[in-house]
């Protein structure tokens, strides 16, 4: 019966994954036992499967039993994988992108390899204790949530109906873990790059032997934005691990997802639009590399590029932050639509 | 006030949750599976629902005082429970301790009961 399934599922989903196959199996042997003692073989009705779920007690009470009284958890049993995995991609993207950066300054300035060297060890060092802090943090508030609401737990038994137990989540609505986990690369190497190297972004040149990066954006102006890019970050990550430890998709996470794009994106927006971040002497230092000669045709059309560039970036921003929301939508309407 | 029963009660299955330990190990000398346990305790007036009687037996098995096997021969397959060497020893260990707590609870309640 299909009551006895959502049953062992909400059980089992409050465990540690290693545990879950054993306890699902020895459970369902259990209520088949307990059906065979009220009914012939094959013939239990509704009503005693719904007595013998009563008699074993809501499901939060029982898989607080298999976890044993010690209960005081951080990050609970039920996290744990996704708190894991997410921490993992977290620190992997980390360490590859401070990498990156280092490998790059290195390139454009090969001189002071051993300063350089010990600046990417200190800040790999404290990139990865705010990468391994902030998701941490996340995961230690949405336990701490999940307890606040969870109702019946070993010591405080709480009246439950068999039907009321949530519904199996099938395939369909499962969140590729694939997903969120780009998501989450992307976002630390971006914030990676704003915070560390932000004068990287800008046209490479290679003259006479020498490289030089004309920055497209004024490094000292952006710094006023730094905290904006963390909060960014923090929600995005936040987003990002509510979507690993749900994994099924939902109306309220769909909700939750929109919320978070148009707040990201309506404060990129803010960012990319304010002149001061732009760099000053962008068109000057062109034409001091001679890459822009106010002799040629087409130089005020080239000017009009750099100075409607931001305009575009933001228009540019908007449109990924709906296609992102109009796809997000869609995937969520199939999943309605097809159960 | 709150009730004399309700509160009987309450400190009961307190009590009764450690002794279902020594229960539990007790009929554990021969293979038995959760649910046929059930009843062996029950018929020796030691109720347990099987809601508490699985976790425990699972805790017991990582504490390796039992050890388990599926048996997948039958229509069912079901976990078998047995006592480990190490859990025996232990089974052992606390039946000398609970007589000895019987012997001085006797006193302490029978003190209690002459007295005042």
């Amino acid at each position: 019966m299909e009551v006895i399934d959502r049953y062992i599922y909400a059980v089992t989903q409050r465990l540690p994954e290693q545990q879950r196959e054993d306890i699902r199996r020895e459970l369902r042997g259990l209520i088949e036992d307990m059906l065979e003692e009220r009914a012939p073989a094959g013939q239990a009705s509704r009503e005693d499967v719904e007595s013998v779920l009563t008699e074993l007690g809501h499901p939060n009470a029982l898989a607080a039993k298999y976890r044993g009284s010690n209960d005081r958890y951080l990050i609970g049993p039920s996290m744990l994988d996704s708190y894991l995995t997410t921490l993992k991609i977290v620190l992997i993207s980390i360490g590859i992108g401070l990498s990156v950066l280092f490998a790059i300054q290195i390139i454009v300035t090969p001189d002071g390899v051993l300063e350089r060297f010990t600046e990417y060890a200190a800040s790999l060092f404290s990139a990865g204790a705010q990468g391994f802090a902030w998701v941490t943090v996340i995961f230690a508030l949405i336990e701490y949530r999940k307890r606040k609401n969870a109702a019946g737990t070993a010591d405080s038994p709480v009246a439950w109906k068999p039907a009321d137990l949530p519904e199996i989540p099938d395939e369909q609505s499962r969140i590729k873990l694939s997903d969120p986990i780009a998501s989450i690369i992307f976002t630390v190497l971006f914030t990676v790059i704003c915070v560390y190297s932000v004068e990287l972004l800008g046209i490479w040149r290679l003259h006479e032997g020498e490289r030089t990066v004309i920055s497209f954006l004024d490094a000292d102006a952006f710094r006023a934005y730094l905290p904006v890019i963390w909060g960014l970050a923090a929600l995005g990550i936040l987003k990002e691990c509510i979507r690993i430890i749900a994994r099924n998709r939902s109306g309220k996470l769909l909700a939750f997802h929109i919320v978070v794009s148009i707040a990201s994106a309506v404060a990129a927006c803010i960012v990319l639009a304010d002149s001061a971040i732009w760099n000053p002497d962008f068109i000057r230092e062109m034409e001091a590399a001679g890459l822009l000669n106010s002799g040629w045709d087409n130089y005020d059309s080239l000017v009009s590029i750099w100075t409607r560039a931001s305009g575009w970036l933001v228009g540019l921003v908007a449109l990924f932050g709906a296609i992102d929301i109009i796809s997000e939508s869609y995937k969520w309407y199939r999943v309605k639509h097809s159960a | 006030m709150p009730d004399v029963n309700e509160t009987i009660n309450g400190l009961l299955s307190e009590l009764r949750r450690g002794t279902i330990v020594i229960g539990a190990l007790s009929q554990l000398t021969e293979p038995q599976y959760g649910y046929s346990l059930v009843p062996v305790l029950e018929e020796k007036g030691i109720a347990v629902d099987p809601g508490t009687l699985y976790p425990l037996l699972r805790r017991l098995e990582k504490q390796e005082l039992l050890e388990s096997k599926w048996d997948t021969n039958e229509a069912r397959p079901r976990k078998y429970y047995v006592l480990s060497p190490f859990g025996k020893e232990v089974y052992e260990g606390l039946c000398r301790e609970w007589r000895k707590l019987i012997v001085s609870m006797e006193a302490l309640t029978a003190e209690v009961e002459g007295g005042d």
